[in-house]
C-alpha cells in the first residue's frame, strides 16, 4: 500500500513516459548513430542500434516504473565491463598483452584516466606542465578531452559524477549488488573520509615525485584496463598491489558490505566530486513532512552518505552520489530528488526529470562509444 | 530571498542542463582550447625534452634531446638524455654522443637491436647508466642517467 502510494508520485503513464523519453531518443540518436545510421557493416549496425534502444528504453522506464537506481545502474555496471573489454581487447590485438611497454611510456601512449586529475594539480601549478605520459589533445582518451568531460560533469552533477559518468564505478556497484543481506553490518562511518587522506597523499608523492602515484602503485582498475609489463620486483609489487585493492575493496569488500567500498574509502578523485558538490545545481532532500524515520535510506545507501542524524537534521551529506538509490528505497516519496534553493518537499517531480535528463543524457553519450565497440565484440564472438 | 533563491536554482539547474547539452557536439573545440592552457605540455620527463641536436646521416637520423633534470620546485641532480633513433637504422647502432654540446664526447653507446642488448661506455664521469632501451614506433629510443654536478 505504501509502495503504491511512492510508486504513485514518480511514475507516469505510458503516454507520458514516452513523451519524456522523445527528447532523450531524439538527441542520443543524433550522437549514437551520427544522425545517418551506417546499415553497409551489418555488425556495427546492429551494435549502434542496440546501445541506441538500450539505453532509450532504460530511460524510458524510470519514468514509466518511477525507479530510478535501477535502471542507472544497469547502464552504469554495463558502462565499465564494456569500457574494460574495450580497453583489454584493443591491449590483446594491438600488443598481445595486458601490460604496456616501456615504449608505450616513452611516446607518450598511455590512454588518460580522470583519476589522474588530482595528482596533476601541484605540477601543472608549480611546474606548469602536466605529469603524465598520454597525448595532451590527440588519439583515443586525451588528456584535454578528459579534463573537458570530467570538469563539465563535476560541476554540474558534483559527486554525481561518481554513479553517473565514472567508467569504474560499475565495478564496485556491480559487486555491491550481489546477496540479499550483507555479511559485515557496521563499518564505522568515519572511513568516509579516507578518500581525503589518500587525495593529500598522492597530491603529495606525486607533485614531489613528478609522477602519478595513485596510477602507478595504488589504482585497483589497473586490474581490469592495463598496467605496467612485469619486469622486476618493483612491477611485480605494484601488479600484486592492484590485484590485491581490486579482491579487496572492488570484489570482496562491496559483496559482504553491499556498499561502494571503493569509491567510499579510496577513491581520490570522489573527494574532490565531494566538494564539487557543495557547487552543483541538483542534490537529494528530504522532506521532513512526508519521512515517518524508518531509515531504510541510511541502510540502503552505498557511500555512507546518510546517517541517522542527517535524516533527523533533514539533509543529506556531500558524500552523496546522487544514485537515486534511497530515492528508491522510500516508501513516503520522502528523501526526492531536488534543486538547490528549492525547499525540500516541493517540485518534486520537476527536480526528478530535470536531473534525470541531464545525468542519464551525459552517461548515454559518454557510455555510447565503449557500450557499442563491445557489442561489436561480441557479435564477432559469437559469429 | 526565498523566491529569489529558488528562481537561481532553477536558473543553475537549466544552466547545467545546457552545457551538457552542448557537451559533445563541442568537446573538439572545448579540447582544443584547453590543450592551449599553458600549463598543457607534458613535463620534459615524460616528453624526454626538447630536441637538441639533429644529426642526420643518409640511412637514418639521430635526435639528441636536452638533458632533463626537472623536479618539483628546483631542478634535481640526477637526471637522463634521451636519444632516438629513426628512420632505416642499422642492427648493430654505435655512437658517441656529446649530450651537453660542449665539443668533447661524453659516453658512447652500443645497442643490439636484434638482442635487445645496451653497452654504455661513460667518457665523462656524470654519465651513469642506461635507463630504458626500447624499440619504439619510429625506430630505437634510449634514456642514459646523467648527474647534474658530481
Ligand atoms: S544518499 Fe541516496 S542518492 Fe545519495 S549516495 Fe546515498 S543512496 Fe545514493
Amino acid at each position: 500500500m505504501v509502495n503504491d502510494l511512492k510508486i504513485a508520485g514518480t511514475r507516469k503513464s505510458l503516454g507520458k513516459s514516452l513523451l519524456y523519453t522523445l527528447p532523450m531518443f531524439l538527441i542520443t540518436f543524433l550522437f549514437i548513430t551520427g544522425g545517418r545510421p551506417n546499415f553497409s557493416d551489418p555488425s556495427s549496425a546492429i551494435a549502434v542500434l542496440t546501445a541506441f534502444l538500450l539505453v532509450n528504453v532504460l530511460y524510458f522506464l524510470m519514468h514509466f516504473t518511477g525507479k530510478t537506481d535501477r535502471y542507472r545502474a544497469v547502464l552504469f555496471i554495463i558502462f565499465a565491463l564494456s569500457l574494460s573489454y574495450t580497453l583489454i581487447h584493443n591491449m590483446l590485438e594491438v600488443r598481445n598483452s595486458m601490460s604496456f611497454s616501456q615504449a608505450d611510456i616513452l611516446e607518450c601512449k598511455i590512454p588518460f584516466c580522470h583519476l589522474v586529475i588530482p595528482m596533476m594539480i601541484l605540477p601543472a601549478v608549480f611546474t606548469k606542465s602536466i605529469i603524465f605520459p598520454g597525448s595532451i589533445l590527440n588519439g583515443f582518451a586525451n588528456i584535454s578531452t578528459m579534463i573537458v568531460l570530467w570538469l563539465v560533469a563535476t560541476l554540474v552533477l558534483g559527486r554525481g559524477f561518481c554513479s553517473w559518468g565514472c567508467f569504474y564505478g560499475g565495478w564496485d556497484d556491480g559487486f555491491s549488488r550481489f546477496g540479499k543481506k550483507p555479511l559485515i553490518k557496521r563499518i564505522d562511518g568515519l572511513w568516509k573520509w579516507m578518500p581525503f587522506a589518500v587525495l593529500m597523499m598522492v597530491m603529495l608523492t606525486a607533485a614531489l615525485s613528478m609522477m602519478p602515484t595513485y596510477c602507478s602503485w595504488i589504482c585497483p582498475f589497473k586490474a581490469v584496463t592495463e598496467f605496467e609489463q612485469v619486469t622486476s620486483v618493483e612491477s611485480a609489487t605494484k601488479a600484486g598491489i592492484f590485484l590485491s585493492l581490486f579482491g579487496g575493496l572492488v570484489i570482496a569488500l562491496p559483496i559482504m558490505t553491499k556498499k561502494r567500498t571503493q569509491c567510499s574509502f579510496l577513491c581520490p578523485l570522489g573527494a574532490i566530486n565531494t566538494l564539487s558538490n557543495k557547487i552543483t545545481p541538483f542534490m537529494i532532500k528530504i522532506d521532513k513532512n512526508a519521512c515517518n524515520e524508518c531509515f531504510k535510506c541510511v541502510e540502503t545507501c552505498p557511500l555512507y552518505a546518510l546517517t541517522r542524524d542527517d535524516i533527523k537534521e533533514g539533509k543529506v551529506s556531500m558524500f552523496c552520489s546522487k544514485c537515486g538509490k534511497c530515492v528508491d528505497a522510500c516508501s513516503k516519496n520522502a528523501i526526492h530528488y531536488g534543486i538547490k534553493g528549492v525547499p525540500a518537499g516541493t517540485l518534486k517531480n520537476f527536480s526528478r526529470n530535470l536531473f534525470l535528463f541531464v545525468s542519464f543524457l551525459f552517461m548515454a553519450i559518454f557510455s555510447a562509444g565503449s557500450i557499442i565497440a563491445s557489442f561489436q565484440g561480441l557479435l564477432k564472438l559469437i559469429f | 530571498m526565498k523566491k529569489i533563491k529558488i528562481i537561481a536554482g532553477i536558473s543553475w539547474a537549466f544552466f547545467g542542463l545546457i552545457l551538457i547539452i552542448i557537451l559533445f557536439p563541442g568537446l573538439n573545440s572545448y579540447s582544443v582550447s584547453v590543450s592551449k592552457l599553458p600549463f598543457m605540455k607534458l613535463n620534459p620527463r615524460y616528453s624526454g625534452g626538447e630536441i637538441a641536436k639533429r644529426i642526420v646521416t643518409d640511412r637514418c637520423t639521430l635526435d639528441i634531446r636536452k638533458p632533463v633534470f626537472n623536479g618539483f620546485i628546483k631542478e634535481r641532480n640526477n637526471g637522463f638524455v634521451q636519444l632516438d633513433w629513426r628512420g632505416n637504422i642499422s642492427e648493430l647502432i654505435n655512437d658517441s654522443i656529446d649530450y651537453d654540446q660542449d665539443g668533447i664526447k661524453d659516453f658512447n653507446i652500443s645497442v643490439d637491436r636484434k638482442n635487445s642488448k645496451t653497452v654504455l661506455n661513460p667518457i665523462n664521469s656524470k654519465v651513469k647508466d642506461v635507463i630504458i632501451s626500447t624499440r619504439t614506433s619510429y625506430g630505437w629510443a634510449v634514456r642514459v642517467g646523467i648527474k647534474k654536478q658530481l
